[in-house]
């Protein structure tokens, strides 16, 4: 795994990055490893370390977690919220997602928990970065939602 | 409607608040998708609430049409944010409580000398802000339908997405 890929692993209680990195294996939103990082900070991470535990993108189950990440689970976080994103197994299949925050009090409200259960984890991996404006759910060519945009010719 | 924002012309990257209070740019709300930015008296207006509602089954549609939507009104954040809650809206508020655009955008309802809101207007957007098209909403009918606004969106994803055309 290279430092600057948009992976992580996940070993069920740490999260890591690096070539050295233990755990499954999972695609952020790249966005979440660039510019500063933010210290000391919280991450739920709403996946499970067996890598037979994923779901389509498409299923119902997931598509209204995004869903509901837009109408008020980023709201309620308000700026605490240091960044969100998905996880991606590879072009099809959704592993968990990873919402980060200064204060960990509504984490139980999370709801991607609904897929997978999450765990609290103190973390120094990810930086800020704006919230989804939505209403798109949708992926831009396999990026880990919210990530990704496609090129455009104007 | 000023021909500073008629088609063609580029509309200003506004840097105002969202309904969470989060500092945000226009262009990072479009983020390399189309973008249709209303202009909201604000959330005490029947007509706007009228107007935001039937937009919400639009919403369904655009979630999935890489296609963004956004208001800009006067109201605070958390006014934003409790009407949106209320609304079921799932796209960004922008707020513009100091009336800071209000005039740069000739805007401003003239016929509101208390509140100084918005005068309703829409615009179909490219990524890049260029203005597709314009719609003068002070009177309600002036207003795009729903229709109109898939036009709008399909002719500017037609001039944006190289792979429109399935390779032959």
């Amino acid at each position: 795994m290279r430092t600057g890929s948009s992976r992580v692993a996940w070993d069920g209680a740490m999260l890591a990055r690096g070539l050295d990195a233990r755990g499954r294996r999972l695609r952020a939103d790249p966005r979440c490893f660039v510019g500063e990082r933010v210290a000391g900070a919280w991450a739920h991470v709403c996946a499970l370390a067996d890598e037979d535990a994923a779901l389509p993108f498409d299923d119902p189950l997931v598509q209204q977690a995004r869903r509901d990440a837009l109408a008020w689970w980023i709201p309620m976080l308000g700026p605490s919220l240091v960044c969100m994103t998905t996880l991606a197994v590879d072009s099809v299949h959704y592993g968990g997602a990873i919402t980060v925050a200064r204060d960990p009090s509504r984490f139980r409200d999370d709801p991607f928990a609904r897929v997978f259960p999450g765990t609290v984890v103190r973390t120094d991996l990810f930086a800020d970065v704006p919230p989804p404006a939505g209403p798109v759910i949708e992926r831009m060519a396999g990026v880990a939602w919210p990530g990704g945009a496609f090129a455009t010719t104007r | 409607m000023s021909a500073a924002l008629a088609p063609t012309r580029c509309f200003p990257d506004l840097e105002l608040p969202d309904h969470t209070g989060r500092p945000r740019r226009l262009s990072e709300v479009a983020g390399g998708d189309p973008l249709v930015l209303l202009a909201s008296r604000g959330w005490w207006c029947p007509k706007e609430q009228r107007y935001l509602r039937s937009l919400l089954f639009f919403q369904d549609e655009l979630e999935v049409a890489y296609a963004r939507l956004a208001v800009l009104s006067v109201d605070p954040p958390e006014v934003q944010a409790a009407f949106r809650a209320g609304l079921g809206a799932r796209f960004t508020f922008l707020s513009d409580a100091d009336r800071r655009y209000l005039d740069v955008l000739g805007l401003r309802e003239t016929t509101d000398t208390v509140h100084h809101p918005y005068r309703p207007a829409a615009f179909s957007l490219y990524p890049d802000l260029t203005v597709h098209a314009a719609y003068n909403g002070y009177w309600y009918l002036g207003r795009p339908t729903v229709e109109e606004l898939r036009q709008d969106l399909r002719a500017i994803a037609m001039r944006l997405r190289p792979d429109r055309e399935l390779a032959g």
